[in-house]
């Protein structure tokens, strides 16, 4: 693998990124919007139960939590909606006479692209967090493993994607599996409440699923950092961004064998 | 099949079939059937089609919608895998080969921009020249050289959605053409613009052709771009090749009317023959169509000439998509024009 064409890949899409900061922009006015709602929300759910914490969590961890697994899932877009137009109306045409790799120009592009968003989410969300509920107690020296764990938690994301992108080979509309796959990272990927709080039967099915390790390990990393835990964690994602991406490249040279585009 | 380094393309009995899904009707049931359990009709795209291009040719592949052209230069890229048949690009196989194949060719789809629409051109240039791992020095060289020669230096630095039609294909076809490529696939290089643009990118291709030595296979429904830039059509239809031969060849052959239109200073001195239809005449001015394959046309002009005093003198030949057309017609389905 050439690294540099893949760096440029990534610097090329976050410059062109920034001709799209309003849909940024919006999208972490969505995520303050989120916070502000869940903030009151939990307020209410932390006062009633006359505790400072519920299931270990206190109501600032709850809320950054939150901040967190927001700002990993808004920050991609619509991938599988993207790769399955592509393969549709036969854009991907233009990606496979080029020397690279089609799977790894779009997670470089994603990269790139999600960059500035997810940046402009966890500063916006993070204010709005702030004057709703007040900090977090985070040692500044965890923030390079949470990164780690964040890019890991995108990868992940980006891999799964990309294998429901090259399914819309097969439905001939990328649409439901969209739907259907941000709705499970959702809720039992534990992006709307940290999985301790699920009934225990539902919290050991999502713990076995790839989803939690895309917001919901990253977002408690944050805000219940240990270093055993981190190690644990990015065993787990890499283990599951290893059997993603292969089955994903497995998938495309299926797909690339088997691509019929229309011709002029 | 003839295995020469001077051929840039090779193909040899090249098919290929799509299979369609066949779409449900109405109906839950019969649409969840079809979800379930699709079903497929088979489409025949290619069939059984040969042909070689030399290094520096520059070939039109046309033929009505769905005759199989596009199909035909994506499996030559390396993007559509074939049913089956022998095809070798610039010496590779393009679809075992796709990648090494990439560093040889160069494709425009007129109807797929390959710039990035919010960035200035040159961002998408320096990012080619990293995509094709080139030596920045000669990038820059090559950068320099194609900008002066393609007259882009007032706007790369613009962001591309501002630019127009013109002057964006313009830039297609110096990224297209960064990495030296030895192959051009032009699909459609001069749809939807208008003519003055036309001409524009007709010379340049003619231009790149000539200078680099690149061969071009060009598509178009346009039979101006045909008329203008190719030396041999390659005519496809219903996924076989039908004519294949010098675009002066075509002329030979399928022309056989022309029309002329005389004005003389003196009156007309003029004796109707067989071959020749009197459309207008008056004292002055004579129109008439002219069958070349009865009388011959330079004998008949020299005459005109030799006794009339001639003012002003036009010739017109029917246009080439009557020709094309005229082709189509003529050749049964089951014919084929092999190898070339």
């Amino acid at each position: 693998m050439n690294a540099v064409k893949y760096f440029f890949i990534a610097k090329t899409n976050l410059k062109n990124s920034f001709a799209y900061i309003t849909d940024s922009v919006f999208s972490a006015l969505f995520i303050a919007l989120i916070i502000f709602i869940f903030s009151n929300i939990w307020g209410v759910i932390f006062r009633a139960s006359a505790s400072s914490e519920i299931n270990g969590f206190t109501l600032p961890a709850m809320i950054w939590y939150m901040v967190i697994t927001e700002a990993i899932l808004t920050s991609q877009g619509k991938i599988i909606v993207e790769i399955g137009d592509e393969v549709i109306k036969g854009e991907i045409a233009n990606h496979l006479n080029k020397p690279y790799n089609y799977l790894l120009y779009k997670y470089f592009s994603t990269i790139g692209s999600s960059l500035s968003t997810f940046l402009i989410s966890v500063l916006v969300g993070g204010f709005v967090a702030l004057i709703m509920v007040g900090p977090v107690q985070i040692n500044p020296i965890i923030i390079p493993f949470i990164t780690i764990s964040c890019l890991l938690g995108v990868t992940l994301h980006f891999s799964l994607m990309s294998i429901l992108g090259i399914l819309a080979l097969w439905v001939e509309d990328a649409n439901p599996l969209d739907w259907l796959y941000q709705k499970l990272v959702l809720v039992i990927g534990g992006t709307l409440a940290p999985l301790e709080i699920f009934p225990s039967w539902l919290a050991s099915i999502s713990f076995i699923l790839p989803f939690s390790a895309i917001t919901y390990y990253p977002a408690k990393l944050f805000v219940q950092f240990g270093f055993d835990e981190f190690l644990r964690i990015t065993i787990i994602q890499c283990g599951w961004i290893i059997a993603s991406f292969i089955f994903a490249q497995l998938l495309y040279k299926v797909l690339s064998k088997r691509v019929s585009i229309n011709g002029g | 099949m003839e295995k020469n380094e001077e051929y840039k393309v090779l193909v040899n009995n090249l098919t290929k079939t799509f299979k369609v899904r066949k779409h449900a009707q109405k109906g839950f049931a019969v649409g969840l059937r079809s979800f379930l359990f699709p079903t497929h009709y088979p489409l025949n795209a290619v069939n059984k089609i040969s042909f070689a291009l030399k290094k520096g040719e520059i070939v039109g592949f046309i033929g009505p919608n769905g005759a199989g052209k596009s199909t035909t230069l994506k499996i030559l890229s390396g993007i559509l895998y074939p049913d089956f048949g022998e095809i070798k690009v610039c010496g590779l196989d393009p679809q075992k080969q796709r990648k090494e194949l990439s560093y040889k060719i160069g494709t425009i789809f007129g109807q797929k921009p390959q710039l990035w629409f919010h960035l200035p051109a040159i961002d998408t240039f320096n990012l080619f020249s990293r995509i094709y791992e080139l030596d920045q020095k000669e990038y820059k060289k090559r950068l320099d050289y194609l900008v002066k020669r393609f007259e882009i230096e007032e706007i790369i630095h613009q962001p591309v959605r501002k630019l127009s039609l013109g002057q964006r294909m313009r830039c297609e076809f110096v990224l297209t053409l960064l990495h030296k490529p030895e192959v051009l696939f032009l699909d459609e290089p001069t749809i939807g613009m208008d003519i003055t643009i036309k001409k524009t990118i007709r010379e340049l291709i003619k231009k790149i052709n000539r200078e680099e030595k690149v061969t071009v296979i060009l598509t178009s429904h346009d039979m101006g771009d045909v008329e203008d830039i190719c030396e041999r059509i390659i005519v496809i239809n219903h996924g076989e090749i039908i004519y294949n031969d010098s675009l002066a060849k075509v002329k030979e052959k399928y022309v056989t009317k022309k029309i002329v239109r005389l004005e003389t200073n003196k009156p007309l001195v003029f004796k109707e023959r067989e071959g020749i239809r009197v459309l207008k005449k008056t004292e002055f001015e004579l129109e008439a169509e002219i069958d070349t394959a009865k009388v011959s046309f330079s004998k008949l002009a020299a005459g005109f000439f030799e006794k009339n005093d001639i003012e002003d003198v036009t010739i017109e030949e029917p246009p080439i998509e009557d020709i094309i057309e005229k082709i189509y017609e003529e050749k049964p389905k089951n014919k084929k024009v092999t190898e070339k």
